[in-house]
């Protein structure tokens, strides 16, 4: 590994992302991109008591499919790289807990997946590692609760107002492969 | 789009492109709902006194009845719809104090009844109770001093 420049890092062995898998809620499945989901989910709930539960099961689901697709089984994972917009990262790390995996916890709102990709790509660059798996998520309800105001309270957005994902997503990365590689990762600030 | 944009010109550019909220619509809305409310309390009002009841007693009522109707609209998820329709119409009487004590009150019940509801109730109106009681105390003062 070398650095290039002010932030790249210039990976010697490339990480290949050996498959992918997301699971999204109901505003998303009915947008232009339904169709390159895993797994549509028509209830904010899913089945759970609290939207906090529900992003747990989004995000333990898309890493059950990910590990499903990838054939790739829990205990071959080395590291798990994951997070979310919650305090503790909790719907990620109760999510997650089950799966057995050695668990860094990443917070990065918008970024967390970029930045787990990144940490992930250079330990799987470090040699010693075989397989990866990244993972977010995050969710309306829980999002607007932790951040904004109460789903009750009635205020107005402006049309240009963002709406936090309901969803999850899952990569996991390893040696070799195919790819698509992560070759240079560059973070960087902006200003 | 030019990449070798500076702060300034990337914002003026999303401004540009960005639509605005209709804020001629919002204020009509704004005004004959919040308008709406306020027959309704004055309704309350004429009915109160028709009845015989002082006017004190009758203005007291009023507060009530519209809280309580918020309150209940709230929880059956039908007045935030109308706050988004109205905004500051339905938000700036009554009905809005009560819609902003009852929605935390719902939205925190699943962290339970003490952490929860009883710790977040006042997230959203916390604020105008802090700094409208202590508002209020202060004015006393003067008067109780200077008056």
């Amino acid at each position: 590994m070398k650095k290039l420049g002010l932030n790249t890092l210039k990976l010697d062995n490339p990480a290949n992302i050996l498959n992918t898998a997301s699971i999204v809620g109901p505003k998303e499945s009915n947008g232009p991109l339904a169709e390159y989901f895993d797994t549509c989910i028509n209830d904010e709930f899913w089945g759970e008591k609290t939207w906090e539960k529900a992003e747990s099961k989004f995000i333990k689901e898309a890493c059950n499919t990910v590990l499903a697709k990838a054939g790739v089984s829990a205990k071959d994972i080395d590291y798990l790289f994951a997070g979310d917009l919650l305090n503790q990262c909790i719907s990620s790390s109760f999510g997650l807990r089950e799966s057995n995996i050695p668990f860094f916890g990443v917070f990065g709102a918008c970024s967390t997946f970029v930045e787990g990709l990144i940490l992930g790509s250079v330990f799987i660059d470090s040699t010693a590692c075989n397989n990866i798996l990244c993972a977010t998520s995050s969710h309306f309800c829980s999002a607007e609760k932790q951040f904004r105001f109460p789903l009750e309270l009635g205020n107005q957005r402006t049309p240009t107002s963002q709406w936090t994902v309901t969803g999850a997503g899952a990569a996991v990365l390893n040696k070799m492969g195919d790819g698509p590689f992560i070759t240079h990762v560059t973070p960087r600030c902006y200003y | 789009m030019d990449m070798k944009q500076t702060p300034a010109e990337y914002q003026n550019y999303v401004n540009e492109k960005s639509p605005n909220s209709p804020i001629l619509k919002n204020c009509f809305n704004a005004f004959w709902v919040g308008g709406l409310i306020c027959c309704i309390g004055q309704l309350i009002y004429f009915y109160c006194t028709y009845k015989g009841l002082d006017e004190t007693s009758s203005s007291t009522v009023v507060s009530i009845s519209l809280v309580g109707l918020s309150a209940f609209l709230t929880a059956i998820n039908i007045f935030n719809r109308i706050g988004k329709f109205a905004g500051a119409g339905s938000l700036i009487p009554i009905t809005g104090f009560a819609n902003s004590i009852v929605s935390p009150a719902m939205e925190y019940k699943s962290e339970g009844y003490v952490m929860g509801v009883g710790a977040k109730m006042f997230t959203v109106a916390g604020p105008v109770l802090v700094y409208g009681i202590s508002a209020s105390v202060i004015l006393g003062l003067i008067m109780c001093i200077f008056v």
